[in-house]
């Protein structure tokens, strides 16, 4: 065996695995467009009578009435619908990554159901329904709350993925049961509308909600690009992740606690719809495998496109009704994902 | 063709299936209703009908009533029976100054949740609940002691009357919730005849109290603003709480906008800064400038004091004011709130329960 | 050079290491031997900075190596971990990416890619480099992993049983590859070994553990003799010598008693 002929199989080695991450970058290019066309989309139906023509022309000029439907109302929405998928998604994934679980989703770690008391806190005493900032306000409080405790927890008691899941589980049941308690105390508008804020909406999206949540879903990101190296050897244990130079307890605690914000910073504004955390990155390990460069860029496309065509639909399906979101996303989510389920042909966790 | 049947020897199967079959009716009802059935010597018992449609036979007189909601403590107030009234919901704190001579009865539990074991403590005989709130499960837990659960729900505008009749009827009150229903008859017929001559109704949209949720046909806001002489954007909505999007209240152009919300009680308002705030936020929605209602200024919040419930008819006359300003130029809603609440709640007028009228016409 | 001195570890209230004085110089490889549970893993977990001892030192290039950067250690150690992660859902090349962790900035670089190709291609991993980790046999596991440690280009390798699950052929082919490894780059090598024969013939030096104690230390035909193997694994064994190499043929393991009076001698 000469050198020559080394040099020539080491090549085609690397460049059959750079072969394979092109496909997977060509993959997300291809997601990054369905979501542009999605978007778009979006954008030209509604329940008002403006032509899809008007409403593609209102993007680019004046023509009054379409144009401000166009951008006052359905941008916002369509903005906001995105932001959202891409927050759960991504701190889905960097949930299941850390946590090394694939049923870590902001539900999991009680995420979900702290911002659920808080709403109901708003609601209840502090005229929620009327002033909207209460809501997201204490929704915000009691997200940061339960990732403070679960983070407090694994301080003191280490921080494996078991210690936080069960803590992340015990506030659930814990919140989900103030929650409970508290709509006892709820006069019957109240809860009415603890129930509607449960179910999620995006009516209420407009551009400076969009402020505020991107830049709680958006500034972590980078951080959280950051770390996808260390997730992926944090899959194969903390122990030799940890030899291999990763700040594990370190890296975990960081990512829950970013992965904690972008997920209030979608929740908090929207209600519930916490099903995209768990299922958008799912759906990506199956399309993408679990390379987290690759899988957390994946995960928050289509968790934006998961919940801007689940807005669409379910403001366009049944006029002039909106479906609650968080009714549509399990419609759409569940039989798309077991439909890869079923088909995928190999483990792909 | 009965008598047919059962005289003739080859349906004698037929006969025996049929008495046994009345025979298991019988012994069905007396063991459900041990109440009615053995007590029917003693007291006179009358059957009513209430809101699920169901046939009540209620023992006389009714010695003790447990109030499950506000709608219901209010007209017994009117109905001046609130020596009666032995327990209450837990939630009446919230409307202190206007319940206050209740504060002093034992809580029973929530609206929908109530605590059957402190409602049997208190011995009443019966207990007036919403038709779906609690659930079915109390009239399990109370049976067992003879109490009866009555569903009431004094929301829907078409029944309040009907139901103001049925109550007053069980508590022996009847001339006095004779005086109540017809007042409120009249004062609801004295706007609706108004409208004979109407040919074309403005159109309304009516938010509850969730943003972006309107009240379609079955919800207490839509016969509120039929009532009124509005027509309802959500006329020919098949649910009657459902979420709409901004975009649809645009493309419709809506010519007035009600939205309710309870916050507290209008009772206790001293002014209309609350209603002013929530209604400037409704104009401020994005691109709703474009809506005739708002460039009309015919925005109006009103408190759910009188939105549904047993004082709807002051909301259907602030609103008909609302919708026709010239032709109920000489209506005043707050005359007949003062009425209802001096003459019927024997409590003095008091409170604020709209925000202010931009469009002109009274206030 | 590696040092370790009157290194004592417990966990919690039993001592499992006891005074350990051990050096690993770079170019040669080390084997502990010893029977399970005796330690050999919380050895080289400490000599990782992964477990921290109570007493004692280990000092790598005469540096402290608790008071390294993570990133700093795992450029100078390399290991092989005795267990495989259950499920790890990515490609070989991607497992072995992995041990350029240390050198990854933010991604990995073309050099770090290049790097790998060249250790599965010195490894014979070629054809299984966009396999799946979950897909490939324990013993192709185990190799792998061993590539993911060189891939860190150490200046000392720790592995833990790096052979238990190779054929015969593959057992001499990593050995050997060590071996040479060891002496080409220069790497100190300290490895937990199971099979004696295996040690024998590939390890500079043998450190025997017995109780948490260190029995011996001493080069291959030293320590293997049938005294020193009776009191650590409590076997009677026949040693034969082979082109210089020591090899162990195990007997009949010994009643219990009478290791325990020969304990007390
Ligand atoms: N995490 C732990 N907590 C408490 N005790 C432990 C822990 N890990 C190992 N031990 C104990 O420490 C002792 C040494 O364990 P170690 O894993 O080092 O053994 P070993 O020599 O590697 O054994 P083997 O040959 O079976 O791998 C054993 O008695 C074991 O029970
Ligand atoms: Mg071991």
């Amino acid at each position: 065996m000469n050198t020559d002929c080394l040099t020539i199989k080491n090549q085609d080695m690397k460049n059959q695995y750079k072969a394979l991450k092109y496909r997977s970058l060509v993959l997300l290019a291809a997601f990054f467009l369905i979501a542009s066309v999605i978007a778009v989309i979006a954008l030209c139906v509604g329940a008002s009578s403006i032509s899809v023509t008007d409403s593609i022309l209102a993007l680019i000029e004046d023509n009054g009435m379409a144009r401000s439907i166009v951008w006052n109302l359905r941008l916002p929405r369509v903005i906001m619908a995105l932001l959202i998928g891409i927050g759960l998604g991504t701190s889905g994934a960097v949930f299941q990554a850390v946590l090394r679980n694939p049923l870590a989703s902001p539900f999991t770690l009680g995420i979900g159901s702290s911002a659920g008391f808080g709403a109901v806190i708003a609601i209840v005493f502090f005229n929620g329904l009327v002033n909207e900032y209460a809501v997201v306000i204490w929704a915000f409080i009691f997200t940061l709350l339960s990732s403070f405790l679960i983070l407090g927890v694994s301080r003191y008691k280490g921080a494996t993925a078991e210690t936080m899941i069960l803590t992340g589980i015990a506030l659930m049941f814990l919140f989900s049961s103030l929650s409970s308690f508290l709509q006892y105390l709820g006069t019957k508008e109240e809860v009415h509308g603890i129930v509607f804020w449960f179910f999620g909406s995006l009516s209420k999206a407009g551009y400076r909600e969009i402020v505020m949540s991107g830049i709680m879903i958006l500034a972590p990101m980078p951080f959280v690009f950051r770390f996808a190296f260390d997730f992926n050897l944090m899959t194969a244990g903390d122990e030799s992740a940890g030899a291999l130079g990763v700040n594990v307890s370190g890296v975990r605690m960081l990512s829950i606690a970013l992965a904690s914000l972008m997920t209030s910073g979608a929740i908090c504004f929207t209600g519930v719809i916490g099903f995209i955390g768990l299922v958008a990155p799912h759906i990506a390990r199956m399309i993408f495998g679990s390379d987290n460069l690759f899988l957390i860029p994946a995960s928050a496309l289509i968790g934006g496109v998961l919940v801007l065509s689940a807005d669409t639909l379910g403001r366009t399906v049944w006029l002039p009704h909106v479906i609650p979101i968080g009714i549509v996303t399990s419609f759409i989510g569940v039989p798309f994902f077991l439909y890869l389920l079923i088909k995928k042909t190999k483990e792909y966790w | 063709m009965l008598r047919l049947l059962l005289s003739s020897k080859e349906f004698y199967p037929v006969r025996f299936f049929l008495a046994s079959f009345l025979l298991s009716g019988l012994i069905i009802l007396n063991v459900s209703a041990p109440g009615t059935a053995w007590a029917g010597d003693v007291t006179q018992a009358i059957v009513i009908e209430d809101a699920f449609g169901r046939k009540i036979s209620v023992n006389m007189p009714v010695q003790g009533i447990v109030v499950l909601n506000s709608d219901v403590l209010e007209v017994l107030r009117s109905l001046r029976a609130q020596d009666l009234v032995k327990g209450v919901y837990s939630e009446i704190d919230k409307d202190g100054v206007f319940f206050q001579e209740f504060l002093d009865r034992p809580r029973v539990g929530s609206w929908k949740n109530a605590n059957a074991e402190l409602i049997a403590d208190l011995n009443p005989s019966i207990v007036i609940a919403y038709e779906n709130n609690p659930g079915t499960e109390l009239e399990k837990q109370l049976s067992p002691f003879g109490i009866q659960v009555l569903r009431l729900n004094f929301y829907k505008l078409g029944t309040i009357a009907k139901e103001i009749r049925i109550l007053s009827k069980i508590i022996g009150r009847e001339q006095q919730g004779e005086i109540f229903a017809a007042w409120y008859g009249k004062k609801l017929d004295a706007i609706q005849k108004r409208f004979d001559y109407i040919k074309e109704k403005p159109l309304v949209y009516v938010e509850s109290y969730s943003a972006f949720h309107t009240a379609g046909p079955g919800s207490g806001g839509h016969d509120m603003c039929v009532y009124a002489g509005g027509k309802n954007l959500a006329d020919e909505f098949k649910v009657p709480y459902s979420e709409i999007t901004s975009e649809w209240v645009i493309s419709k152009q809506p010519d007035v906008i009600f939205k309710t919300i309870a916050w507290g009680n209008g009772f206790e308002r001293k002014d209309r800064v609350f209603f002013n705030n929530v209604r400037n936020e409704l104009a401020a929605r994005p691109s709703w400038n474009l809506i005739p209602a708002v460039k009309k200024g015919r925005v109006h919040v009103l408190d759910s004091g009188i939105w549904t419930g047993p004082r709807a008819v002051i909301g259907v006359a602030h609103m008909a004011k609302c919708i026709y300003p010239q032709m109920f130029d000489g209506l005043d809603p707050e005359q007949i709130h003062k009425e209802y609440l001096e003459f019927f709640q024997k409590i003095p007028y008091q409170g604020v329960y709209i925000s202010e009228n931009l469009s002109g016409g009274a206030k | 050079m590696l040092q370790v001195g009157n290194l004592s570890f417990n966990y919690g209230k039993t001592c499992v290491l006891k005074d350990i004085n051990l050096n690993v110089k770079k170019g040669e490889i080390i084997s502990v031997l010893g029977p399970n549970g005796v330690g050999k893993t919380t050895l080289l977990k400490c000599l990782l900075g992964m477990i921290k001892p109570c007493s004692g030192f280990i000092e790598m290039d005469e540096m402290d190596i608790l008071k390294m950067s993570s990133t700093h250690r795992a450029r100078l150690i390399g290991y092989v971990p005795q267990a495989f992660p259950s499920k790890f859902p990515m490609t070989v090349f991607d497992a072995v990416l992995m041990g350029r962790k240390p050198y990854v900035r933010f991604v990995p670089s073309e050099n770090d890619l290049e790097v790998v190709s060249q250790v599965l291609m010195s490894m014979n991993l070629n054809h299984l480099g966009l396999k799946d980790f979950d897909r490939i046999s324990g013993g192709q596991k185990q190799k792998v992993l061993i590539a993911r440690a060189i891939a860190q280009e150490p200046n000392y390798l720790v592995l833990d049983e790096p052979s238990s699950n190779l054929d015969v052929r593959h057992q001499l082919e990593v050995m050997d590859m060590l071996r040479k490894l060891a002496q080409k780059e220069n790497i100190g090598i300290i490895m937990a070994m199971h099979s004696l024969n295996l040690a024998s013939r590939f390890s500079d030096r043998i450190a025997m553990l017995k109780s948490g104690c260190m029995v011996c230390n001493g080069t291959p035909l030293e320590v293997m003799t049938p005294k020193i193997i009776e009191t650590v694994y409590k076997i009677e064994a026949n040693i034969h010598r082979i082109n210089g190499y020591p090899y162990t043929i195990p007997l009949n393991p010994m009643p219990e008693n009478r290791t325990n009076k020969e304990l007390l001698n």
